[in-house]
């Protein structure tokens, strides 16, 4: 019996796959090489998806971290170069996305991988914590805490504690 | 900054975070798509010839159980001997009259006698005459 490509669609993938990367490491060349290797260790190893275990975006996304989780030490950040974009020479929606990725890079390794599998990639904290190994209920108060986190970034007054300052090198 | 400005009302970062996410270029979606693709294609060709063999193997495998390789072998071999009747050019066929039934009630052959000439001369008449004659007694 033939089985499922997992890769018949892969528009909406290639987004969600490239959405994760850019949140954790974030927008540009570095993402798209990221995103560009993903998809190349899953032609290769295509065959040892099994639908059993997940949908396809999940199997793509774990092959995606190992790519983000495994490749060397970065000296310029996300933040860094956003700030390059000048506000008034932008739209509005580059504005929001360069402040909204500035926000998110200020945040943890641990809080930056669970933003992008929820907001990044679209994971339900079902599908997150499958595809990390962890309890759902686990996923769900860790999501709750770095999305305080995140509002601390933004300047919104929250229970969270203090947002960490991300570590140059990573 | 218009957009921190505006973010003073309440506003629901979780609708934003999903709003702000990042998007890959067209660029990139086109050449990833492409390169999915075409490695599927390539996959679905070798599938192909594969079945195509396994299919072959099959029928063999099915035909041989039953006798039908052979079959199919007289049977070309059978055309073949059509092919060449039609195709070569055709010999001056011998046809033999040799049979048991013709060797007993057949074969009228024509004994040619053997006539000797006559010599001449008197003496050959003689003989002749005495050869084709009683002979005279008086």
């Amino acid at each position: 019996m033939l089985r499922r490509d997992p890769l018949a669609n892969p528009e909406p993938l290639i987004r969600r796959v490239y959405a994760y990367v850019a949140y954790r490491v974030g927008d540009g060349p570095d993402a798209e090489d990221l995103t560009s290797e993903t998809f190349e260790r899953a032609l290769r190893y295509k065959k040892s998806y099994d639908p059993k275990k997940g949908e396809p975006v999940q199997w793509l996304l774990g092959i995606a971290k190992r790519c983000v989780d495994g490749r060397g030490p970065r000296l310029e950040l996300a933040s860094e170069w956003a700030d390059e974009a000048a506000p008034g020479d932008v739209e509005e929606e580059a504005i929001r996305r360069l402040t909204v990725s500035r926000a998110v890079a200020t945040l943890d390794e641990r809080d930056r991988e669970l933003i992008a599998l929820r907001y990044g990639a679209d994971l339900t904290a079902r599908q997150i914590a499958d595809l990390l190994d962890v309890r759902t209920n686990a996923i769900e108060v860790a999501l709750h805490r770095a999305v305080g986190r995140l509002r601390g970034a933004f300047g919104e007054t929250d229970d969270a504690p203090p947002v960490r300052k991300r570590e140059a090198t990573r | 900054m218009r957009y921190w400005r505006r973010r003073q009302e309440p506003f629901d970062l979780e609708a934003e975070l999903r709003a702000a996410r990042p998007e890959p270029s067209n660029e990139l979606v086109r050449t990833l798509e492409s390169r999915v693709r075409n490695d599927g294609r390539t996959r679905v060709g070798t599938l192909r010839v594969a079945f195509v063999g396994a299919l072959t193997a099959v029928m063999l495998v099915a035909l041989g159980s039953v006798g039908g390789v052979g079959y199919a072998s007289s049977a070309a071999q059978d055309a073949a001997v059509s092919v060449k009747r039609v195709v070569q050019p055709k010999k001056v066929v011998r046809v033999l009259k040799k049979s048991p039934a013709i060797d007993q009630y057949g074969g009228k052959k024509k004994v040619k006698k053997k006539v000797k000439k006559a010599k001449k001369g008197k003496g050959a008449k003689g003989k002749v005459r005495a050869r084709t004659r009683p002979p005279f007694t008086g």
